[in-house]
């Protein structure tokens, strides 16, 4: 089970994952695409990932990336 | 300067079984033993646009290592952060659109960004790159019949060493400029195009490995599926999280 660069966070990102890859397989892949499923798993997962994101800089970096996108190229995620 | 390289290649397992192996590639190195360098994968971002039914997920990897010790070498500790620090954090976005059959994702570095930026590009797809153009109803059809998968991959490599941008962050985090002189200048194109020649010369082994990587998890799920794929790597892992 790959592990969050939290350990605190392991067991909410744990729940999370099973609940989006079963959602996906049997969900999603079949063209049922209601994604609330997960919504409960996912908030509490966030709450402690942002501040882990937060204590380690890595919010900072991502603001940087998406100024740098701005700047740069992403034409490939555009949409169709 | 940027440096790109691409290359095109199909899975012989069909569209939504591809894209499953592309969000469980670094689940476990039980499933993938090419992901054993991936420490850590956390997801900051999903959801489905209500209108078009596409799913928008973004993901955060820690991989150990993955600027070339090439690379490495040539840089002042400073920039690298000395040996023990050879992690980076890969931003990961991706888009699937499970009716047009196709997916596109997006990986790139978010720390060493002043040295060297590396952007991996796929697009994943039901249907061949020459069948692209013909009409949706008969793109359709050959779709549900489609056990391949194609997918072209690009990478860009980028060096921004020297530039005003990169002096700007390394000053915010070093708080010292002189250490950069030796780079600007005249001296800083030529490093830079270094940089991207060592790094785009690593692309093939990296292709490779992650192509190999992704095969083996559609081995697996190809012949388990991926309930009984997850609940076996929990139960090797004494976890019950598919049990319930």
């Amino acid at each position: 089970m790959s592990a969050s660069l939290a350990p605190e966070c392991n067991e909410v990102k744990e729940r999370y994952d099973a609940c989006f890859l079963k959602w996906y397989s049997e969900k999603y892949l079949r063209g049922i695409g209601d994604d609330n499923e997960c919504a409960s798993m996912f908030k509490d997962y966030q709450k402690c990932l942002k501040v882990a994101l937060k204590d380690r800089k890595i919010d900072k970096l991502l603001d940087e990336a998406r100024e740098d996108s701005k700047d740069h190229d992403s034409v490939h995620l555009k949409r169709k | 300067m940027v440096l790109t390289h691409t290359t095109n290649h199909s899975y012989t397992h069909p569209f939504p079984t591809v894209t499953l192996a592309f969000f469980l590639r670094y689940y476990s190195p039980q499933l993938n033993p090419f992901s054993a360098h991936v420490l850590s994968t956390d997801t900051i971002d999903s959801h489905v646009d209500p209108e078009t039914g596409r799913l928008y997920t973004t993901r955060i990897h820690l991989k150990r290592s993955r600027m070339p010790s090439a690379i490495i070498k040539l840089l002042p500790a400073s920039v690298t952060g000395g040996a023990g620090e050879k992690s980076s954090y890969v931003l990961e976005n991706s888009i699937v659109d499970i009716k047009e059959g196709w997916m596109k994702t997006e990986s790139r570095n978010l720390n060493f960004t002043g040295v060297l930026s590396v952007t991996e590009s796929q697009h994943y797809s039901a249907t061949p790159p020459d069948q692209a153009d013909v009409s949706t109803l008969s793109s359709a059809v050959s779709r549900s019949t489609s056990a391949n998968t194609w997918v072209s991959t690009t990478f860009s490599y980028r060096s921004s060493l020297g530039s005003r941008k990169t002096d700007k962050a390394v000053n915010n985090e070093e708080n010292s400029r002189g250490r950069f002189g030796w780079i600007s200048g005249w001296g800083a194109k030529r490093i830079q195009s270094s940089i991207e020649s060592i790094a785009s010369n690593k692309t093939d082994d990296q292709i490779i490995k992650s192509r190999d990587g992704m095969k083996m998890v559609l081995e697996r799920l190809r012949s388990n599926g991926v309930v009984a794929v997850l609940r076996e790597l929990n139960r090797r892992e004494g976890k019950s999280a598919f049990e319930a």
